[in-house]
């Protein structure tokens, strides 16, 4: 079973602020993937959810670094959030 | 003959790689354009122990993947080979996450040394990073550096002299492991697209490498590969790229990439504590719109202190301009010196240098200010502040900076469109910026509109504003296309650097040298263009009907008519690419019958009773013709050093130039037939 299978898929884009997650799967183009990756988001690697507030681009600290997301492309990254 | 070698510099924006460019190379360096690319090419020299070394500042880019030209001018450099080292400069205050770029390079056959800067900022965030245990780990030269400390800068010197004289290059054993994960040997993709490939060689790069970009679906290497292989070997690769594992090869090779940095660092490296990344300050500069106005105070501060800073110099300029004039004519005239040669030196030598320390000692504060705002961090936030704004004429949140500096001097706010990252963003914010009236085009077309149109002059300060705007959507249509492609317009992903404290001396030492290399090149062109001026306009009598300039204009009259402009004003206009101010001292010599001669330099403002001698003189159209022209005219003549100096090209000079003088005339022509309509 895939990731994108699962019904209650999260994004970055619709988590709360101050959360802490892991990045469960990216979906976009290989510009897109390759951008993000770069920037030190993939599968797998823990982040904190900084700032959220709906509109701005999304704020994660992710691998020593925070991270500024444009919250249309934010809705592309799914998310594992910790309870 | 000395021997020469060659240091390329690689890094991603922000990882201080300028600082050490410009640290190296000092006044030793000339920036261009890589051949048939919008991207500019910044090459510089020093000399080391006897030895010439030629160092190589690539452009700015966060991996080695082909998708902006920035990206592929980097690669192709460092695949030409003709680097003798790759200095790979990593942010130590984010070491995780910018060693991405050392992972990108693993498989490239080349020397590397590795450049921890920064340090002095990851120790400040209590970060504890061991360059000894990483060079252990690497097996190629790694040190920890901080670029605008200059007693560092030994240490620099001596590893990069060993690191050249044994060439180390990165090993890619310890990737492969990442790569290929906990499948049995052959079975993993990676292996699988090496097999398929064969005897395929691509220069400096291993197979290893070719197979990562070919997962990524790295345009320039998969077309490479498709044309190069044979079709059975071509499909096999196909079909692995194509399977489950292939598909998300991107994502895949992602992952294996951060692992084996992680390995690097967990080991050499303590983490930072995450409450000082983001503070309540940072908390400010972020909110949608407490953000906007927070950036709006810094712009203004920064502003005024642009201004306070740059009064010295003007000071000085406008100071010693009357007094050096006199000077000069007093024992000029005692000598018995030709009043020709008299009137070329007050004119040109001494005007000209006069105005030119005015116009630099603006630029001298902008990049002064800029310097201090992007060393400090908050350039990455004003881009987090407007980018959803900007974004929409292509452009990136912090090029409001350098547009919103426009108003103080377009000269100077030209040279802070280096903030930005790419060549084509700096060329499309140098065309909106020529828009932007600084105080003085401001102060000539409120004097123009006052002059003629009394109290409905507000309604044109309000037209003008709206013929800005439309202006930036026209620009941005025109130019925007070619210059930022739709496809290189992906929405904001970046990283928000930590806050740094400047390093002041640093700072003085790179903004002193910019700025005496502008002044010198500003010197030589207002020279040349004042004494052209001069001839054209010298008459021996102070009779201006006895100028070439009268000549020339009487005899062009016809042509510039149809734009609604009479040679007298026509000469204005031309005057007002030089300077506004000269703008003005044309319009009083020729309609004012002051008898003074005609003169770029000159710093009165405007005769006292010049708005009467014009409002006698010109009609209604005429004047709202020249008043539009006045708006979109060229800035000045700084401004178009300046803009050549960054674009790094006269071609794009030009057409910035052509477009403006076409839009300035166009306007004014409109202006004049709409006139003679109503008037």
């Amino acid at each position: 079973m895939k990731n994108s299978d699962f019904i209650d898929r999260l994004s970055l884009a619709e988590m709360g602020e101050n959360r802490c997650g892991t990045v469960a799967q990216i979906e976009g183009d290989s510009r897109f993937i390759s951008r993000i990756v770069s920037i030190g988001l993939t599968p797998g690697s823990a982040f904190t959810l900084l700032k959220n507030d709906g509109r701005s681009p999304v704020l994660v600290f992710c691998r020593d670094t925070v991270i500024a997301v444009n919250h249309k492309e934010s809705s592309q990254i799914f998310v594992k959030v910790e309870s | 003959m000395s021997e020469i070698k060659t240091i390329a510099l690689l890094g991603q924006p922000n990882s201080g790689k300028s600082t050490l460019f410009n640290n190296l190379t000092g006044l030793h360096q000339r920036v261009g354009n890589w051949p048939g690319k919008t991207v500019e090419q910044a090459e510089g020299s020093f000399v080391f122990d006897g030895v010439t070394y030629r160092v190589v500042d690539l452009p700015g880019s966060y991996g080695l993947s082909a998708n902006s030209e920035e990206e592929v001018v980097t690669r192709d450099y460092i695949q030409s080979g003709k680097a003798d080292l790759v200095c790979i400069l990593v942010d130590a205050s984010q070491l995780e996450r910018s060693l991405y770029m050392l992972a990108d390079f693993v498989g490239i056959r080349m020397p590397v040394m590795l450049v921890l800067n920064m340090m002095d900022v990851a120790e400040a965030a209590g970060k504890k990073i061991d360059a000894v245990a990483i060079e252990k780990r690497l097996g190629v030269p790694v040190l920890g550096f901080s670029a605008a400390e200059s007693a560092r800068y030994p240490e620099f010197f001596k590893k990069m002299v060993s690191a050249i004289k044994t060439p180390v290059c990165l090993d890619s054993g310890s990737l492969r492991e990442e790569l290929v994960g906990g499948k049995s040997e052959g079975e993993d993709v990676v292996s699988r697209i090496e097999a398929a490939l064969g005897d395929f060689e691509y220069g400096v790069c291993e197979k290893i490498w070719i197979a990562e970009k070919l997962l990524e679906k790295d345009k320039l290497i998969c077309g490479i590969v498709n044309e190069t292989l044979p079709f059975a070997r071509k499909n096999a690769i196909d079909a692995i790229l194509d399977s489950e594992e292939g598909r998300d090869g991107g994502i895949l090779t992602g992952e294996a990439k951060y692992r084996w940095v992680s390995k690097i660092v967990r080991e050499s490296a303590t983490p930072k504590s995450i409450e000082k990344v983001f503070s309540k300050w940072d908390r400010i500069a972020t909110h949608h719109v407490k953000g906007k106005f927070f950036a709006f105070g810094i712009m203004v501060v920064s502003l005024m202190a642009c201004m306070i800073l740059a009064f010295p110099g003007m000071g000085i300029g406008f100071g010693l301009q009357p007094i050096l004039e006199s000077a000069v004519e007093r024992i000029g005239t005692s000598l018995g010196i030709w009043p020709v040669v008299i009137s070329f030196v007050k004119l040109v030598l001494v005007g000209g240098t006069c105005i030119t320390v005015c116009m630099t000692s603006f630029i001298f504060s902008i990049i002064f200010v800029f310097r201090i705002l992007e060393e400090i961090g908050y350039m990455a936030r004003f881009s987090y502040a407007f980018d959803s704004w900007l974004s929409r004429l292509g452009l990136q949140g912090k090029a409001i900076m350098p547009l919103f500096s426009g108003i103080g001097c377009t000269a100077g706010a030209v040279c802070g469109t280096r903030v930005l990252d790419t060549r084509g963003q700096r060329l499309l914010a140098l065309v909106l910026l020529w828009a932007i009236p600084c105080g003085s085009k401001v102060a000539v077309v409120l004097f123009l509109a006052s002059t003629f149109f009394g109290s409905a002059a507000p309604l044109f300060g309000v037209g003008y504003v709206a013929l800005i705007f439309a202006s930036f959507y026209l620009s941005s249509r025109l130019f925007g296309k070619k210059l930022v492609p739709q496809n290189e317009r992906v929405g904001m992903i970046m990283e928000l650097p930590p806050y740094h404290k400047p390093h002041w001396k640093m700072i003085a030492a790179m903004v002193g040298r910019s700025t005496w290399a502008i002044f010198k090149k500003a010197l030589k062109m207002i020279l040349m263009v004042a004494a052209l001026f001069w001839a054209l306009s010298y008459a021996g009598d102070g009779n201006v009907e006895n100028t070439l300039l009268y000549k020339i204009g009487n005899a062009i009259e016809p042509v510039t008519m149809f734009f609604g402009m009479r040679w007298e004003l026509f000469v204005s206009y031309l005057g007002g690419m030089f300077s506004k101010e000269a703008s003005l001292g044309i319009m009083s010599t020729l309609f004012n019958h002051t008898g003074e001669a005609f003169s770029l330099v000159t710093r009165v403002a405007a005769s006292e009773n010049l708005g009467e001698a014009l409002a006698n003189t010109i009609t209604k159209p005429e004047a709202l013709a020249f008043l539009f022209a006045s708006m979109f005219n060229v800035p000045c003549v700084l401004a178009m050093g300046t803009t050549y100096r960054e674009a790094g090209s006269f071609k794009w000079l030009c057409t910035i130039m052509g477009y403006y003088v076409a839009l300035s005339l166009g306007l004014g022509f409109i202006g004049y037939h709409i006139g003679l309509l109503f008037f």
